[in-house]
């Protein structure tokens, strides 16, 4: 659905030539969301911009619903919807429905069709009530939606949402996400740039991280957070234990943590999954509370493949 | 098109009507330079005035107004779209930001000659006062426009690049008024005929006066003034096209 290949963003400043941008290549297919992240300057918003044909790569593609930005950008952005960061996306001084029939209508949709489709929308994030109310009068999480609405009008097969979620409160956050959710489900192809890794982790289904202007991971959601994840076990018991059978662990294989005397972390050798049940055998008859593998969240991965050393 | 066109005509009356002081305001303002004007011209004159003087004093005016506006709409509509954060979405439109740009120029002018027109004629019809009007004169109006959006598209493109146009606008704003009410065609130094043929404004202005006082104008004028016109417009749009493309190349669209 969205190609994006070889793409290369210079800019000329006073101090010389920056590199924005270099040789990023990524796909989103249908009902896929891609999580594009990334610390502060390190290529999402030039890249993204790209994406939408906003700013123009020195090299390299962006190709959406088979068609190439560059040489058929007037057909191409009839594909792409999108929320950037920054921006107001709307009118302050129109009502939320003559927002939407505005940009409809620029979008080439029938007046008629257009009312049917904004009052779809707005019932989809539950502004209906609101569609009367100037933008400026909207809280900050009814005005993300209506932008969101907007984007949507023309019924975009890839849509790009830059900090959808940021500033918000928990429940136009929630809004934001179910809302994104489903469009997933629907087959819109969604590439999404946040600073909110939760939000990353929950809504992706695939993850690219840039740093220094270059994708330096791209893989499944699923598939970074098992890679990053330790072979290690935490385990909580609910009453003490005592030294004795505290110190009988330090003859097992492996690391045996003890946090606290009802908190342990057990960190097996490699390929070692027997010597778990020996453990749970020396806490026999104490009370277990968890037994829990741990598992990375997108924030410690972020933070290890950003901060890892290595030629960028 | 026309979708876009209804849809920019919407937007333009919407945001009209519902701030009606604004309206209210600029109606007042009018109202109260042509009854200057009309009154004024009687006292300084010591007798009642009309016929020929008048219209071109009147429409002088009316046609640096509009000329003003036309110029002035096109630069304000870039620098406030990027400083409310909308413009980098309407660079996503499927259309040529040139054609977008035109079509609210358009939509932006014609709400601001009809009620400018309504207080004209109101004022006439208050004042008993008749103007000499030749409907030949649409035609060098329409072309002093078209000039007026070439010479906006130019400010435009200085906004899409820098954004603030603020200064720009006042110098372009007194070289307008230099250009339309100087009489430059009529000086006989060929520094001035030159300036007179290639300057914005000038020609057209002059084709409006003469067809307005005789009904007709010589050819060379008729010809002068199209001429003008087309290059004016032309140099606009290419001017336009080009600063879109370099914005885009810089990554300063959304830039403010």
């Amino acid at each position: 659905m969205l190609e994006v290949t070889g793409l290369t963003k210079r800019f000329r400043s006073r101090t010389g030539v920056v590199e924005a941008v270099r040789g990023v290549s990524f796909s989103v297919a249908a009902g896929e969301v891609l999580a594009f992240l990334g610390p502060n300057g390190a290529g999402k918003t030039t890249t993204i911009k790209m994406t939408a044909g906003l700013i123009r790569p020195d090299q390299g593609t962006v190709t959406i619903h088979g068609l190439d930005l560059c040489h058929r950008q007037s057909a191409a952005v009839q594909h792409i919807g999108a929320v950037l960061e920054g921006s107001r996306n709307l009118y302050w001084r129109l009502t939320v429905m003559e927002n939407l029939l505005y940009w409809g209508a620029m979008r080439r949709i029938p007046y008629r069709q257009a009312r049917l489709r904004a009052m779809d929308l707005l019932e989809q994030v539950g502004l209906t009530d609101r569609a009367k109310n100037t933008v400026q009068t909207l809280s900050r999480g009814m005005q993300q939606k209506v932008a969101l609405c907007q984007a949507l009008m023309h019924r975009p097969s890839v849509l790009l949402l830059d900090e959808p979620t940021l500033g918000l409160d928990f429940e136009s956050s929630e809004g934001i996400k179910n809302m994104v959710r489903h469009l997933a489900t629907d087959g819109t192809a969604i590439l999404l740039t946040t600073h909110q890794l939760d939000v990353a982790e929950e809504l992706s289904d695939r993850v690219a991280i840039i740093r220094g202007g270059q994708l330096i991971l791209e893989d499944h959601t699923k598939a970074v957070l098992q890679q990053y994840s330790r072979s290690a076990y935490a385990i909580v018991t609910e009453t003490p234990l005592p030294s004795s059978v505290l110190a009988s662990m330090s003859d097992l294989p492996g690391q045996v943590n003890v946090i606290s005397s009802q908190r342990l972390q057990y960190v097996p050798r490699d390929g070692d999954t027997e010597t778990l049940y020996d453990l749970l055998g020396l806490l026999k008859p104490y009370p277990l509370l968890q037994v829990e593998r741990h598992q990375a969240d997108l924030a410690e991965v972020f933070q290890q493949v950003v901060n890892s050393e290595g030629e960028v | 098109m026309i979708g876009m066109l209804m849809a920019e005509w919407r937007r333009t009356v919407v945001e009209t009507v519902r701030y009606p002081l604004e309206t209210i305001s600029s109606m007042a303002t009018l109202f109260i330079v042509f009854a200057g004007l009309f009154y004024g011209a009687t006292y300084i004159t010591n007798s009642p005035i009309g016929g020929g003087r008048l219209t071109t004093v009147v429409v002088g005016y009316a046609v640096w107004m509009t000329m003003m506006a036309a110029t002035g709409d096109l630069g304000w509509s870039i620098q406030n779209e990027a400083q409310n954060g909308t413009l980098e979405q309407v660079m996503m439109f499927p259309w040529p930001p040139v054609v977008i740009f035109l079509v609210r120029a358009f939509t932006a002018i014609v709400a601001f000659v009809l009620p400018m027109v309504a207080v004209l004629l109101g004022l006439l019809a208050m004042t008993h006062i008749h103007l000499q009007w030749h409907w030949a004169a649409v035609v060098p109006f329409a072309w002093a426009l078209g000039t007026a959006w070439g010479l906006g598209l130019i400010v435009a493109s200085i906004a899409l690049l820098f954004k603030r146009i603020g200064q720009v606008l006042n110098i372009v704003q007194f070289a307008m008024l230099f250009l339309i009410l100087a009489p430059i065609a009529d000086f006989s130094a060929w520094g001035w005929r030159i300036l007179s043929t290639i300057a914005p404004f000038t020609a057209q202005v002059t084709l409006l006066r003469d067809v307005l006082s005789q009904g007709k104008a010589s050819l060379w004028l008729w010809m002068e003034s199209g001429i003008n016109f087309s290059l004016m417009i032309l140099l606009g749009i290419l001017l336009f096209i080009w600063a879109t493309r370099v914005a885009r190349s810089r990554g300063i669209l959304g830039h403010y």
